[in-house]
């Protein structure tokens, strides 16, 4: 009878424990690391060689499709593609499905440019080299020579120079994205006459050599929700742009079809797709070194095991305990 | 009256879209555009009347000292405090979204970490969810049960101890028996919407509108 | 015949080459393209004329810059299946290549005159093939039934121009009234709608359809009795997605019953929104499902709001109401995301009775650990149907389930197709294949 008690226990186990367990897991796995190797899958490998091969005169969008909610996992794989952008000087149009995807991407944007942190990009403002501008000079090269000609040094740590309008625009949130996204097709500058700052978009000589959608080629949709898939439906059925998404973990099982029907090029799934893109951007010498991502991995591990652990004693409970010759337990668990 | 006007404007919007679709020419694309500047519109005025909703509900709840009225105020002074830092206060007064506002501020220090903190709630649930669920109660539990241990242990680097094997065998259900599943439910779901879709153009659906008919 | 006419300033144009060939980069004469390859000709002060024709400049011999090879004529076609806003565009490339980067297409409408009025429409590396669709320009439409000209430069590194002859585009662009490449979505389409009205007439007609029952569509009305036996509220979470997502659709054609047996009962009825839009119809359908029950006084214009457009908040919100308020019966049924399992665990949590139904797969697997009963995929959509009995609505029932059958054997088919691809080294796939792809991409 005793025993019985014991496994019966151990079957209704108070959640609370369950959830003390995956705290402290977390929390000590988060302040010690131990930096396991992760190995890269050709889901993600296939998003990385796409952006690989762009270049300046290419164009990609990021969508920071998601809130702050889920910024854990979305967070770091937008700052990866982003980061790999800005190394390949590909000009980046950054746009928000939900409203606060936009303060998402103003977030990224910080922490890519931040001073503080070594391996930055250096920001000039979209007013700072207005005077180049006028003076007709757009082409990226020639604008970091007037630029470093007129007395910038690019500070010690950075990586290189980014320019408002020429390397990157944000563009930010627009309600109804996906008749946003249609509208782009023909035109990004009827959909966003100015970016999130207000600086007039037809200014901007990106925009200049890419009017719309037709003219990128590429978009990487970080989303936490289906919302995603409006950049499928919209964009790359109608006008054929190549389409990448970046997903929470829980979604990331519902897209296999897309990849297989080569709707998407690839799909990077929750932290581990993150970290993923993070080893890839370490391992052809674009970052020094993985980012928070990465670091996620091994809490990440941790709780997996601990997961796997409970569903052990469970059933080892539900067996030793005889629960298996009853009729169906209390509840559906 | 009340529900034939509504019913008309569906099926005869719908029935046009449909058409539409098939058209390429210009006459069409205006139709299609005229759409897309109106969609967004009435959007924008449902949004009005949303947070009238919300500001109806709780003034109420406060003014009838209704039970945790106290809340109400919690989200009542949020609602019109962000757009106010956003857009009323002036920005040498650290208004505007500009990074040292305090829109900026409270938007980074209060919403991220509580809308992280609601997501990182996800994570101890699923511990506690799959603790219940995951019970080898007959064969074809079992065979979840294995197949969710598998996927787990190959979604973490700390699976590759196991061998390589491991992580495979978790993209293997991934990519193919995973695939397959979502793919058969996602066909069901398109039919359903079609049907749905052709439902309620047709007014064979109604409640939508409104009641629950017969 | 077409190209005789053009075959004419194609030969002057061949007797100009060897003047050109000693013809020299001239920056006085030529204003460079833009390195950004984005440059208009308003930009450019150059006319056709100096550019072909200009004349060796004595004191630059010494470094002979000899030019570049010019392109050929330009053929225009109107494209299929749009608007009347697009031109195919091709043109004969340069039969010596050597220097040439891009090439340069302007265009102009055939009665303007004057060099401000071309405008740089396009840039095609030398490397990419001869032609391009014109149109997507949103800078430079093009408009139906306009005639318009064209001619191409080539262009150097330097971003020096050496323009080939001026083509008058041999048609003007013209709207399709039907979109050809979509005539199997139409056929399959008509089929499909063909077989759900067959089945609409037939449950008309009054032939007995079988439904397969499902507990969790039962289990509603057990549900809200035992809310009403509690005293407690019901709520009714109709998820996080917009009106044109048909599982909110879905979701209120339900609401509207679950709204009219709790007016019966005299329950309270809690239904928080996320989406405006959505919570506007709620609203509506739950007063009309009170006026229809007799009890229009019942109701409470509090009991449907809307809350927040942010998912976290919104889970946040209604966790909250499960907590504080503790209803008996938590119905989710709609569009759901990352947050479904947050407000099911919260829901059993509260010890209330929880029917979900969604279609969005990935949630599934926690809506069916956390709730009591689940609506998988369609059987949400068809839940309307069950619990009205309208003969029409089990029709369509029906004709989802043999619109099915049709993707079932096709599917079968391409199953026997492979193997037999496979055993004896056909192709008969990729026949099936290509008659059921549809390429929409324009």
């Amino acid at each position: 009878m005793g025993a019985v008690n014991i496994w019966e226990k151990m079957l209704n186990l108070d959640r609370r424990w369950i959830f003390l367990g995956i705290g402290i897991i977390s929390i000590v796995f988060f302040l010690v690391g131990f930096g396991m190797p992760v190995t890269t899958t050709k889901e993600v490998e296939n998003i990385f060689d796409f952006v690989n091969e762009l270049g300046p005169d290419d164009a990609i969008f990021i969508g920071f499709d998601f809130a702050p909610g889920t910024q854990a996992e979305n967070m770091p794989m937008a700052v990866a593609v982003l980061r790999h952008a800005f190394h390949n000087n590909i000009p980046v149009f950054m746009t928000a499905i939900v409203p606060l995807g936009q303060g998402m991407a103003v977030s990224a944007l910080n922490y890519v440019t931040d001073p503080a942190i070594d391996g930055h990009y250096e920001r000039v403002l979209f007013e700072d080299w207005a005077d180049y501008r006028e003076a007709g000079i757009t082409n990226r090269e020639d604008i970091i020579a007037a630029w470093e000609r007129d007395g910038n040094v690019l500070p010690e740590g950075a990586l290189g120079w980014v320019f408002e309008g020429r390397d990157y625009a944000l563009l930010g949130y627009l309600p109804l994205f996906h008749l946003v996204i249609l509208g782009m097709t023909n035109s990004i500058e009827t959909q966003f006459p100015v970016d999130y700052h207000g600086n007039p978009i037809g200014e901007m000589p990106m925009l200049k050599e890419h009017k719309s959608l037709r003219d990128v080629d590429l978009a990487v949709t970080n989303a936490a929700s289906g919302a995603c898939t409006y950049w499928i439906t919209y964009a790359r059925e109608k006008i054929g742009l190549p389409i990448a998404f970046g997903v929470t973990g829980v979604m990331a099982t519902d897209y296999y079809p897309y990849i297989q029907s080569g709707q998407i090029i690839g799909q990077m799934g929750g932290l581990r797709g993150a970290a993923e893109y993070e080893v890839l951007l370490q391992e052809n010498g674009i970052t020094a070194t993985t980012d928070k991502a990465f670091r996620g991995m091994d809490v990440q591990s941790a709780e997996h095991i601990f997961i796997i652990l409970l569903i052990v004693i469970g059933n080892i409970a539900y067996f030793a305990g005889g629960f298996h010759k009853k009729t169906r337990l209390k509840g559906r668990g | 009256m009340k529900r034939t006007v509504p019913l008309m404007i569906v099926m005869v919007g719908g029935i046009l879209m449909i058409i539409q679709y098939f058209i390429p020419h210009q006459y069409s694309l205006i139709v299609f555009d005229n759409y897309l500047e109106w969609a967004p519109i009435v959007g924008a005025f449902a949004l009005i009347l949303g947070v009238g909703s919300l500001t109806r509900l709780h003034s109420h709840k406060i003014r009838r000292r209704a039970k945790n009225w106290q809340y109400s105020w919690a989200v009542l002074i949020p609602l019109f405090g962000m757009p106010f830092f956003a857009l009323i206060m002036p920005e040498s007064l650290g208004g505007g979204t500009d990074v040292h506002g305090v829109h900026d501020f409270l938007f980074m220090h209060v919403q991220v970490p509580i809308q992280a903190t609601m997501f990182s709630l996800l994570a101890f649930y699923i511990a506690s969810a799959a603790f219940r669920a995951f019970r080898a109660k007959s064969a074809l539990a079992t065979v979840l049960l294995l197949a969710a241990v598998v996927v787990m242990l190959g979604q973490v680097p700390i699976g590759a101890i196991f061998g390589r094997w491991l992580p495979e065998t978790g993209l293997w259900i991934l990519r193919y028996p995973n695939l397959a599943a979502k793919r058969a439910i996602m066909l069901g779901v398109g039919f359903g919407m079609l049907a749905t879709n052709l439902k309620i153009i047709f007014g064979v659906e109604r409640n939508w509108l409104g009641g629950a008919g017969k | 015949m077409r190209k005789n006419w053009i075959g004419i300033p194609a030969i002057m144009i061949l007797l100009l080459l060897p003047s050109l060939s000693v013809a020299q980069g001239d920056d006085e004469i030529l204003t460079p393209v833009d390195d950004n390859l984005s440059a208009t000709v308003a930009d450019n002060s150059v006319t056709p004329d100096e550019t072909e024709l200009r004349p060796a400049a004595g004191e630059q011999l010494e470094e002979p810059d000899p030019g570049l090879d010019i392109p050929g004529i330009v053929t225009v076609q109107n494209k299929p299946n749009d608007a009347g806003d697009q031109l195919i565009v091709s043109f004969e490339p340069a039969v010596n290549s050597e220097g040439i980067v891009t090439y340069n297409i302007y265009r102009h409408i055939a009665e303007e005159e004057g060099e401000d009025t071309w405008n740089l429409v396009k840039i095609v590396l030398a490397i990419n093939p001869p032609e391009f669709i014109d149109g997507y320009d949103p800078e430079y439409p093009i408009e139906p039934g306009v005639l318009y000209e064209y001619r191409v430069a080539s262009v150097n590194a330097d971003g020096d121009e050496f323009f080939g002859p001026v083509c008058t585009a041999e048609v003007v662009s013209k709207g399709e009234w039907f979109h050809t490449d979509k005539t199997r979505v139409l056929i399959a389409g008509l089929l499909f709608i063909l077989l759900i009205f067959y089945y609409f007439g037939k449950a008309q007609r009054g032939t007995k359809m079988y439904l397969r029952p499902i507990a969790g569509i039962e289990a509603i009305d057990e549900a809200i009795g035992r809310a009403t036996e509690m005293g407690k509220p019901i709520l009714y979470v109709p998820g996080i997605s917009t009106i044109s997502d048909v599982a909110t659709i879905a979701s209120i054609t339900i609401l509207g019953r679950v709204a009219k047996k709790i007016a019966e009962y005299q329950t309270r009825l809690i239904v928080p929104n996320y989406d405006p839009i959505v919570y506007t119809v709620a609203e509506e359908v739950v007063k009309q499902a009170y006026l229809e029950a007799g009890r229009p006084d019942s109701y409470d214009p509090d009991s449907v709001f809307f809350m927040t457009q942010s998912q976290f908040a919104y889970v946040a919100g209604v966790n909250g109401i499960m907590m504080r308020d503790k209803p008996a019966t938590n119905f989710y049924l709609g569009m759901f995301y990352a947050e479904s399992l947050i407000l099911a665990e919260t829901g059993s949590l509260s010890g209330a009775i929880q029917i979900a139904g969604t279609d969005a797969v990935t949630q599934l697997p926690f809506f069916i650990t956390t709730c009591d009963y689940t609506l998988i995929g369609e059987e949400l959509y068809a839940a309307s149907a069950y619990l009205g009995h309208e003969p029409k609505q089990i029709g369509a029932v029906k004709g989802q389930d043999a619109c099915k059958a049709i993707i079932m054997s096709l599917i079968t088919l391409a199953l026997v197709l492979g193997i037999l691809d496979l055993v004896a080294n056909t192709h008969t796939l990729n026949w099936l294949r290509d008659l059921v792809t549809v390429s929409i991409v324009e």
